[in-house]
């Protein structure tokens, strides 16, 4: 089963005036994963996820989204027809109720899927009359993610879907996402939840500043990224530890600790050599890596 | 389930100008006719012929109010990633909200009018219907552009009160340059009737503006058409 | 009489795999698919998964585990390659313990013996738990990055 790329953009540039919300981002989003987008506030997830979405036009670049076009405004109208995504703010028309609302939802996608959304209000507890203006933080969330999750689509964007959601919500936000997930839906979320994101992402990607700092599979970076402590009879000098592969050193005395994304073999090679005393190899958490990557951009 | 939307959206403003315009326009003929004692036909049409200048007025606020609204103001609201995410385009989010409008003003000229006809029934006084069907052409064929301002008005503004603060003060300015300098073209007093009326008898006579309504349609036309590009073209 | 009870047996066991508890940390620096491997292959190894016993799907798996159905697809997919699971379309998952493994597992519980009276040692002379698991640790570690050269 080839992972074909249900996200794939080109050099994508947004500039506002001088600034550069997102520059030249090269995207590949697989059909078969679940991608997992971190970025600080402001680092440019919203605004690359509403460049796919047409909701705002690219300073220059292109994508397709499913094969479309996403700068051709009739394309962009028959993708949206295959994507499900559901905003930050989880917006919802305050004077509908939550059955409107729905019914509104379901008339627009031949992929609705009825049973699950029945299954979901009735695990959300949804009050169907309700008006949504009258519902609960909480609850609003639920609704909104359950317009996104009652359907079958091709694609399911999230933007930090866990905001607002207590840990319960939050256990069954991944469930949904991982049964999406193995119904063949590309999932594509952003979130601050790290945790959240190292159990269930089989892709990551960082981006910082507008441009993607990091974009391999979980898998890899677990394997590969390695924090090594070392202590030498002498003060090191870091020059002799600039290998392809490190990314941070911090020296202090004797002390050396270095962060590195691959190659800590050649690391502690190079500590053997100059005759360290004593090395502790340990793996590198997600969230450490992404402190890591945006601290030195 | 887009004109769905655009009904929930307008009803509560559309039902209560509905019943204000309904209830003054048959309220000011029934009351009207006891204090005035209407001695002839002509009186009794120049009272309607008065209805109708009221009736402008408040059709018109109405109207403006109708055309508030719109993606520019869900983005205000926070509501339009959930609107412009959904497998419609911008040009149809913006039809059905105009024709849903233009369907509502519609009604807004009609049942005013209707319920006159009947309140003078009643009081033995019967209308010509084709006296209250020139009233009710002559108001939102002329009148619709006003509707259309405020959907542009709508396109370009977001704010809750400064886009209707604006749009009836672009009304009003209209009236006063329309007044000073285009007296010809006034826009109001063709939507009054002022072009068409009777002076002796106050009837509206069979020769209607139709070149001037034609030329206000047109104008609301080319407003929506505006509006769409203006909307098209936004970031959001 | 005995259908019956043959019956219940099979629905206890299934009922029995079911309430399996893996426990995968995204954490350790190890592929959450290779953790799900090992926890497989030890129930094997201890006995708690029986030849001809049958896994969850990959689907209700993920979700009752809360991962990837990637992972728990590449785990179920690397072990049919070594030969400790059987993937019938349609069915599912089925384990084939081999003779192989159940020697294995007895290498592992003398492996178990040996690290016990190691680790017995080490405490005696004075080292602290934490520091004999960070030697450890890197001596897993560190071997297999010389290895990759």
């Amino acid at each position: 089963m080839t992972n074909e790329a249900v996200i794939l953009t080109h050099e994508l540039i947004k500039s506002y005036g001088n600034a550069e919300a997102v520059r030249g981002l090269n995207l590949s989003v697989g059909r078969n994963s679940i991608t997992a987008f971190l970025g600080r506030n402001g680092a440019g997830k919203s605004t690359t996820i509403k460049m796919l979405l047409g909701m705002i036009r690219p300073t220059a670049g292109s994508g397709t989204i499913l094969g479309k076009q996403m700068t051709n405004a009739e394309e962009n109208r028959e993708l949206r027809r295959r994507v499900a995504y559901v905003a930050e703010d989880k917006p919802l028309y305050g004077y509908m109720t939550v059955e409107q609302t729905i019914r509104f939802a379901s008339s627009f996608y031949p992929d609705w899927r009825r049973e699950l959304e029945q299954k979901l209000l009735r695990d959300y507890e949804l009050p169907l009359g309700r008006k949504v203006k009258m519902l609960s933080k909480g609850m609003r969330t639920k609704l909104a993610l359950l317009l996104a999750f009652a359907r079958r689509p091709n694609l399911l964007i999230l933007d930090e879907p866990s905001e607002g959601l207590d840990p319960v919500g939050i256990e069954h936000l991944l469930q949904a996402l991982v049964a999406q997930s193995a119904e063949g839906v590309a999932v594509f979320f952003s979130s601050h939840q790290i945790a959240e994101v190292e159990r269930v992402a089989d892709h990551v990607c960082i981006l910082e500043k507008g441009s993607l700092l990091v974009d391999a599979p979980l898998d890899q970076l677990r394997q590969f990224y390695r924090r090594i402590d070392l202590v030498f009879p002498f003060p090191p000098t870091e020059r002799e530890f600039r290998i392809p592969g490190v990314e941070r050193i911090q020296t202090s005395g004797h002390q050396m600790s270095v962060f590195a994304s691959r190659n800590a073999a050649a690391v502690i090679e190079r500590a053997h050599d100059l005759n360290v005393v004593s090395v502790e190899v340990a793996p590198v958490g997600l969230r450490d890596i992404f402190l890591e990557t945006v601290k030195e951009s | 389930m887009l004109w769905y939307k655009a009904w929930l959206e307008t009803r509560s403003r559309f039902l209560i100008c509905l019943a204000t315009l309904t209830l003054f326009s048959g309220i000011f003929v029934h009351h009207a006719e006891g204090l005035v004692r209407l001695e002839s036909q002509s009186d009794f049409n120049r009272l309607l012929f008065v209805n109708q200048q009221f009736l402008v007025i408040m059709w018109v606020l109405a109207v403006v109010l109708m055309g508030m609204g719109g993606i520019v103001r869900e983005k205000a609201l926070g509501t339009s990633s959930l609107t412009l995410a959904l497998p419609v385009s911008r040009a149809r989010l913006l039809g059905v909200r105009v024709g849903m409008g233009v369907l509502e003003a519609i009604v807004l000229g009609v049942v005013p009018w209707v319920a006159v006809f009947f309140v003078s029934s009643f009081a033995r006084k019967p209308i010509l219907i084709t006296q209250v069907a020139s009233y009710i052409l002559l108001l939102v064929g002329g009148g619709l552009v006003y509707f259309a301002l405020a959907v542009l008005v709508s396109s370009l503004v977001s704010g809750e009160y400064t886009a209707p603060a604006l749009a009836f003060g672009i009304v009003l300015l209209a009236a006063m340059l329309f007044d000073a300098w285009l007296r010809q073209f006034n826009l109001w007093r063709l939507v009054t009737g002022d072009f068409s009326i009777d002076r002796s008898t106050y009837l509206l006579s069979g020769h209607l503006p139709w070149l001037g309504i034609l030329s206000s349609l047109s104008v609301a036309v080319l407003m929506v058409l505006v509006s769409t590009i203006v909307v098209q073209r936004r970031e959001f | 009489m005995i259908l019956t009870g043959v019956l219940l047996h099979c629905t206890f066991t299934v009922i029995q795999l079911y309430n399996m508890f893996f426990k995968l940390t995204p954490t350790t620096g190890q592929p959450l698919y290779l953790q799900l491997m090992q926890q497989i292959r030890h129930a094997a190894e201890t006995g708690a998964l029986r030849d001809g016993d049958q896994l969850p799907g990959i689907r209700t798996l993920a979700e009752e585990l809360v991962v990837s159905p990637n992972t728990v697809a590449k785990a179920y997919s690397e072990l049919e390659h070594e030969g400790l699971l059987e993937l019938r379309p349609g069915s599912g998952a089925f384990v084939c313990v081999k003779r192989r493994t159940r020697s294995l597992a007895d290498r592992v519980q003398v492996a178990r013996h040996r690290i016990r009276d190691l680790v017995e040692g080490l405490r005696e002379e004075g080292l602290l738990d934490e520091e004999i698991r960070r030697a450890f640790e890197a001596e897993l570690l560190y071997p297999a990055e010389i290895a990759r050269k």
